[in-house]
C-alpha cells in the first residue's frame, strides 16, 4: 500500500463541523464537531432529548434546517437531498421503524437498491440470513415491530453503504433477533462498513464500539473509548446519573 | 403463475378483442355507452397513476380534460384533421402540467388536493371570461360535418383507454411503480432509501395529465358541444376518484372494475333516479372509505393483485 492509500484509509469517512439545529428556543444541536474514522463502529449515547436523533436527521439530509457542514469520505454532502446522500453511500435507519406497510417485504428491500439490475436474489439472500425469507411476499405491515426494525436494517444494505447510522436498532426487538442484528453488524464491519449506533444498552456499546461519543444538551460532552467514558465524572452525572 | 398469466395477459387481450369488434355487433346507443365507459376508464387510470400510485389525491385532474376539450373545440373549426388535434390536445395538457407539477407537488397531502381543485376553478373561470377564444359561458358548438363519426370516436376512446391501462400495467410492475408506491407509503423514508421523490412524482403527474388531455379532445368530437361547466366539471373528477377507489387504487384491475361497476350502476339508476345520481356516488364513496379502504379488488385473491410473483 502506498502512503496515499493509507492516508485515505485513515481519513474520516464522516466529518461534521459546527453543526447547529434550533427548534424554536431549543438548541437540539449546539455546534457539534465530530469525525468518524473509516471502518470503525462508533457508539452515540446521551440522555433522552440530547440530540442523537436530530444529529442523524441532519447528517442524512432528512432535516435540512441545520447550519454547519458535513463531509462523507472527503466529499461535501451539506444540503444534499437524502436520496443523493444515500446514493453517495450513507444509509440510516429510523428510531421508530418506517417499513413501507403496504409493500411486500421483498418490495421493501428492492426499492432501496441502487442498482439497475434485478436484485431479487440479493434481497432473498439477505432475508435468508435473518431467517425471514418466508415473509418475502408478506406485507410490511404484517410483521412484528421487531421484524420491521430488522427489515429496515436489511433494506439499507441493498445499496452497499459505506457508512450506516443506526438509531436504536435493537429497541423493541426480541433477544433472538437482537443477536442476529448485532451479529450482522459485526460481519459487515469486518468487511469494512463503518457504523454509528445510538444504543442505550451499555454492554452492547462496550462489546461493539471502538469509540463512544457522548451528547448532552446538543453538545459533544466527551468522546473516547468505553473505559474513558464510563469513568468520566461528567458522563456519570449527565447520563448514568439520570439513568439510575 | 399460471393463474396470473390468465388474469394479467389473456384476460386483457380477450377484453380488448371484444371491445374491438363491438361496433360491428351493437346498436348506436350501446356504442355510445361503450365510448363513455372507455372515456371514464382512461380518466380513472390516469388518476390512478398520480393519485392511486403516489397517494397525491388530485381533485383537479379534470383541468387537463378541459384543456384537451377546448383545444379540439377551437382547432377543429379551423379545418384541422381530428387526428393531429388529439395530439395537440395532449401536448397542451402536458405543457400545462409541467409548470403545475413543479409548483403543486411541493405541497403535501390535503394542500395538493386543494391546490389542484382551486386550479381547475381558476381555469374554468378563465374559459368563461375569455369570450373571444372560448365563446364564454355559452360554449362552443361544432357542426357534425367537422367531426369524425361515432365508431371512429369509439375506437379513439378505446385506444386511449387501452393506452392508459397499458401504462398502469407497465408502471405497476416496474421499478418506477415501486418507487411511486413507496412515496405513497412514506415519502420521507422513500427519499431516505434513494428514491428521487420529486422526479418520480413529477413524471407520474405529467403522465397522468397527458391522457385526460387526449380524452378531452375526443369528448369534444363525440359530444359536438362543450362549455366551461362540462369541460372543467368537478363531478367528473369525483367520478374518477370513486371508480378508482371502489375498484382498488394503485392497482391495474381496480379502476377497470370500478369503472364497469359505476357505469353499470349509473345506466340502471340514471333512468329511474337522475337527480340522486351524484348523491348515490357519494354514498358509495363513503361506504368504500369506511369498510373497504382497498376497494372491491381487495376481496379477491392476493395472487391476482400482485402482478407477478417475484419469488417465482
Ligand atoms: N421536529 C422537532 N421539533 C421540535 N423540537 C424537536 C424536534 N425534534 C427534536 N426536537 C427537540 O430536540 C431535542 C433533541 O431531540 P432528539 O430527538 O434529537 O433527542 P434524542 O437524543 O434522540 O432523544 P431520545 O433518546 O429520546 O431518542 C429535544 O429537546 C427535542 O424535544
Ligand atoms: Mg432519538
Amino acid at each position: 500500500m502506498n502512503t496515499v492509500t493509507i492516508a485515505k484509509l485513515l481519513d474520516p469517512i464522516l466529518k461534521v463541523e459546527h453543526l447547529c439545529r434550533n427548534f424554536g428556543g431549543v438548541k437540539a444541536l449546539d455546534n457539534v464537531d465530530l469525525a468518524i474514522s473509516s471502518g470503525s463502529i462508533t457508539g452515540l449515547i446521551g440522555p433522552n432529548g440530547s440530540g442523537k436523533t436530530t444529529l442523524f436527521q441532519c447528517i442524512s439530509g432528512v432535516d435540512r434546517g441545520a447550519t454547519g457542514r458535513v463531509w462523507l469520505a472527503g466529499k461535501s454532502i451539506t444540503g444534499l437531498r437524502p436520496h443523493r446522500i444515500y446514493r453517495n453511500g450513507l444509509a440510516r435507519t429510523f428510531q421508530l421503524s418506517r417499513v413501507f406497510p403496504q409493500l411486500t417485504v421483498l418490495e421493501n428491500l428492492l426499492v432501496a437498491s441502487t442498482s439497475k439490475l434485478n436484485q431479487t436474489e440479493r434481497a432473498l439472500d439477505l432475508l435468508r440470513q435473518v431467517k425471514l425469507e418466508s415473509y418475502a411476499q408478506a406485507l410490511g405491515a404484517s410483521l412484528s415491530y421487531g421484524q420491521q426494525k430488522l427489515i429496515e436494517f436489511l433494506r439499507v444494505l441493498m445499496s452497499d453503504p459505506r457508512l450506516i447510522l443506526l438509531d436504536e436498532p435493537a429497541a423493541g426487538v426480541n433477544p433472538t433477533l437482537r443477536a442476529v442484528l448485532w451479529d450482522m453488524v459485526k460481519r459487515l464491519n469486518a468487511r469494512g462498513v463503518t457504523f454509528m449506533i445510538v444504543e442505550h444498552n451499555m454492554q452492547v456499546i462496550e462489546e461493539l464500539c471502538s469509540k463512544v461519543i457522548v451528547l448532552a444538551e446538543g453538545k459533544v460532552l466527551i468522546e473516547g473509548n468505553f473505559r474513558e467514558i464510563r469513568n468520566n465524572k461528567q458522563v456519570l452525572d449527565a447520563y448514568f446519573g439520570r439513568a439510575r | 403463475m399460471h393463474q396470473q398469466i390468465i388474469v394479467n395477459i389473456t384476460l386483457p387481450v380477450f377484453l380488448l378483442i371484444c371491445a374491438g369488434i363491438a361496433p360491428l355487433l351493437v346498436s348506436q346507443y350501446h356504442l355510445s355507452f361503450g365510448l363513455q365507459v372507455f372515456m371514464m376508464l382512461a380518466l380513472a387510470q390516469s388518476w390512478n397513476l398520480i393519485s392511486g400510485m403516489t397517494g397525491y389525491i388530485s381533485f383537479g385532474q379534470v383541468v387537463f380534460f378541459g384543456i384537451g376539450a377546448y383545444t379540439a373545440a377551437i382547432l377543429l373549426p379551423l379545418g384541422l384533421h381530428w387526428l393531429p388535434v388529439i395530439g395537440v390536445g395532449t401536448l397542451m395538457a402536458i405543457l400545462l402540467a409541467l409548470p403545475l407539477g413543479l409548483l403543486t407537488l411541493r405541497l403535501r397531502g390535503p394542500y395538493f388536493a386543494i391546490a389542484m381543485l382551486g386550479l381547475n376553478e381558476v381555469v374554468r373561470i378563465i374559459a368563461t371570461l375569455w369570450v373571444d377564444l372560448t365563446n364564454g359561458g355559452s360554449g362552443i358548438s361544432l357542426s357534425p360535418t367537422l367531426l369524425p363519426d361515432l365508431s371512429t370516436n369509439y375506437y379513439s376512446m378505446l385506444i386511449l383507454a387501452a393506452v392508459a391501462c397499458g401504462i398502469i400495467w407497465v408502471v405497476h410492475g416496474s421499478r418506477f411503480g415501486l418507487e411511486l408506491r413507496a412515496i405513497r407509503e412514506d415519502e420521507a423514508a422513500a427519499e431516505m432509501v434513494g428514491v428521487n421523490t420529486t422526479y418520480a412524482k413529477f413524471v407520474a403527474f405529467v403522465g397522468s395529465a397527458a391522457i385526460p388531455g387526449a380524452v378531452g379532445t375526443v369528448f369534444t368530437m363525440y359530444n359536438s358541444y362543450i362549455n366551461p361547466t362540462s369541460a372543467f366539471a368537478p363531478d367528473l373528477n369525483i367520478q374518477m376518484i370513486v371508480m378508482v377507489m371502489l375498484g382498488g387504487s394503485g392497482t391495474f384491475w381496480g379502476p377497470i372494475l370500478g369503472t364497469v361497476l359505476v357505469m353499470g350502476l349509473r345506466e340502471i339508476l340514471w333512468a329511474s333516479l337522475p337527480a340522486l345520481h351524484m348523491a348515490i356516488l357519494g354514498v358509495i364513496l363513503l361506504i368504500i372509505v369506511l369498510f373497504l379502504p382497498n376497494g372491491v379488488l381487495s376481496l379477491t385473491s392476493p395472487k391476482i393483485r400482485i402482478r407477478f410473483d417475484l419469488t417465482k
